[in-house]
């Protein structure tokens, strides 16, 4: 906790906290320095996109901060917790109740109805099943897709396959939501009616990182990100 | 929770791809299947075995025969010696401790004659004993007594066929027939004994074609004396089946202290028994192998679908992981699903088995026997098939990197 307490934000309002980060991938005799200390801090409520092109380190940024990956060195506080050196079962507990995801290309299940695969987050957790029906289907209202629950994925379209997801991010009621390019398979007319939808979860306090290199979609949030070469060059809207 | 969500989770595998999953799991249904029938044929062949002995005197019988030794001997009580005799019997139950009932038999063919009807047939001269022994008695009238063994009396009981044969409709007991030109007294008729291996064929027909008289009247008509009077063999039954060996030593001794010589044969069902186990235990194990190798095939088939299902759901898996599904929990349903799809193959197979069985009794005419036993073996095989197959691709599912995983097309 030593760490935070040099900074200017009081610990308890840092959600997350990002300090001198860098990621290596060690593929055989050139070594790639994805990331190369990277020093990030969001707070509780903020609605953050991070922004940059393809290759920047901007993905594995996303790895990390969603703790689907470790930094190779650096620290990483999430709502209290050291996550940096946790192992991958911690990790998955971490995922499971402090983590939701949205993805670009919405990763549902096939098989499985609308109602299932919003409950999957809530059977990890090792719910019961009429709870995890229960805070499904509430999930899915807020998305305003509980008419839907018992369709197949494939029977909705693009945008509704993404309302589908936020509710599956929404439902273990998560302390960040962390969206990758929630955008990219769809047009701009629901692209931006998605927004709409993660912009009303902003107004009741969700944290939101949005990770995306469209910068029309990044300017409808409160802050942004720019990274570059595994490093942060711009960090606006922080004041 | 998660165990009942993998296993509707394998069970809807099942059902999309239903021609697929039937194909690969063929050799759990062969496996399955031939360690149904071969269970079911060992144990309905170990329970008729064990029915026949119980109507043929249990398992404690003893048979003695005449076995003349082609030894060269000059012991003169070896000379003498004649083979078995009904004193042999007398000796047996005198003193031997080990059996509680000695069965002597002397039989052979004699010219039977009722009024106008003559005819050769097979006599035998029996004891009491032989009711006991062969679990056999009169069923009208009675069977031989004591009293007619020490008066060697003339009284004859019929086996069914004979009264029939020689009586027809006609009630036979207190009738005289001719007997080697003799007048017998019918005093019985003899239950109808019946045992079917095949529920076709009577083995045991021979006896209601008997006709039964006191072995004592059978010597002495020969114009021998009691003691000295050739029998054909004995049957005795030892107490207690923990002293078979001894027993079978004790006939031994005591007919070779008669006799002087080893000219007789003495074989307890115990040991044969014994001997079938060991053969049975072979024929079982030879099933079993062919079981045991469809299972394995089908154990390997079942990799393969698991495995080709797990590339299929590379991001299933990357998504299940995102939302937080720990290594173990992945391990768990990966592994669940191939169980599941297992006995579900074990289920088909103890079908197969029955199929197999009905296949047999028809066209080999072997009797087979499900029990509740064989079909709890056949699907713990199964189970532990789909269980060891099922480990390599759940680990690999467990191992997954959740990045790398989302990442796959």
């Amino acid at each position: 906790m030593s760490a935070l307490a040099e900074y200017d934000i009081e610990p308890a309002r840092a959600l997350i906290h990002l300090e001198n980060i860098s990621k290596t991938y060690d593929a055989g005799e050139n070594a790639v320095q994805a990331l190369r200390g990277v020093d990030v801090e969001i707070v509780r409520g903020e609605f953050v996109a991070i922004i940059g092109p393809s290759g920047s380190g901007k993905s594995t940024l996303m790895h990390i901060l969603g703790c689907l990956d470790s930094p190779s060195t650096g620290q990483y506080w999430l709502d209290g917790e050291d996550v940096a050196t946790m192992t991958s079962r911690e990790l998955a507990r971490i995922r499971n109740q402090k983590i939701g995801f949205v993805f670009q290309t919405f990763n549902l299940l096939p098989r499985a109805t609308v109602l299932k695969n919003v409950e999957l987050p809530l059977l990890y957790a090792g719910m019961n099943s009429t709870d995890r029906r229960a805070r499904a289907f509430e999930a899915l209202k807020r998305v305003g897709l509980d008419h839907r629950a018992k369709h197949r994925p494939n029977e909705l379209s693009g945008g509704q396959r993404q309302r589908v997801a936020i509710a599956r991010a929404l439902v273990n009621d998560p302390s960040l939501i962390l969206a990758d390019e929630p955008t990219g398979n769809l047009d701009t007319k629901t692209g931006g009616e998605i927004i709409d939808i993660f912009e009303n979860l902003a107004k009741n306090n969700q944290t939101i990182i949005l990770v995306t290199h469209d910068p029309v979609i990044a300017a409808r949030t409160q802050r942004r990100i720019t990274i570059v070469d595994g490093l942060i060059v711009q960090g606006e809207g922080l004041e | 929770m998660l165990i009942f969500e993998s296993i509707l989770d394998g069970l809807r595998d099942i059902k999309d791809h239903f021609g697929r999953t039937m194909l690969q799991l063929l050799g759990i249904i062969l496996g399955a299947g031939s360690i149904v029938t071969t269970f079911s044929l060992s144990v309905a062949g170990k329970s008729a075995a064990m029915e026949y002995y119980k109507v043929s005197g249990g398992i404690q019988k003893i048979w003695v025969s005449n076995h003349p030794t082609g030894k060269i001997t000059l012991d003169a009580k070896a000379l003498a010696s004649q083979g078995l005799t009904y004193g042999d019997a007398l000796a047996l139950r005198r003193d031997a401790k080990e059996l509680d009932l000695v069965s002597p038999v002397a039989n052979s063919d004699m010219d039977i004659r009722y009024r106008t009807v003559e005819k050769p047939r097979s006599v035998m001269g029996v004891t009491p004993a032989y009711s006991p022994m062969n679990d056999f008695r009169a069923g009208t009238g009675r069977f031989i007594t004591d009293n007619d063994l020490t008066s060697s009396a003339r009284v004859v009981v019929l086996g069914t066929e004979r009264a029939t044969e020689f009586f027809g409709s006609e009630n036979p007991i207190g009738k005289t027939m001719t007997i080697n030109g003799t007048g017998y007294q019918v005093v019985g008729v003899m239950e109808e004994k019946y045992f079917s291996f095949d529920q076709k064929r009577n083995v045991m027909r021979w006896m209601n074609r008997q006709m039964y008289i006191p072995i004592t009247t059978y010597v002495t008509r020969k114009g021998e004396s009691p003691a000295h009077g050739k029998i054909s063999f004995m049957h005795t039954r030892m107490r207690d089946i923990q002293k078979a060996d001894a027993a079978v030593d004790e006939i031994k001794h005591i007919l070779k202290r008669e006799h002087g010589v080893t000219d007789f044969e003495v074989i307890s069902r115990v040991a044969n028994l014994r001997r079938n186990e060991q053969n049975n235990k072979m024929y079982d194990m030879t099933f079993m192998i062919c079981g045991i190798i469809s299972l394995l095939v089908g154990g390997i088939v079942v990799m393969n679908i698991q495995l080709a299902s797990f590339n299929e759901r590379v991001r299933e898996v990357g998504t299940r992981k995102a939302v937080g599904a720990s290594p173990a929990q992945i391990f768990f349903q990966f592994l669940s699903e191939s169980i599941v799809v297992s006995i579900f193959g074990g289920i088909l197979g103890i079908f197969a088995g029955k199929l197999f069985t009905m296949g047999i009794e028809l066209l080999l005419k072997r009797p087979t026997f499900i029990t509740p036993s064989t079909i709890v073996n056949a699907l713990i095989f199964a189970a532990g098939t789909g269980l060891f197959f099922g480990m390599y691709p759940a680990i690999r599912a467990s191992r997954l990197n959740p990045i790398e995983a989302l990442r796959t097309e």
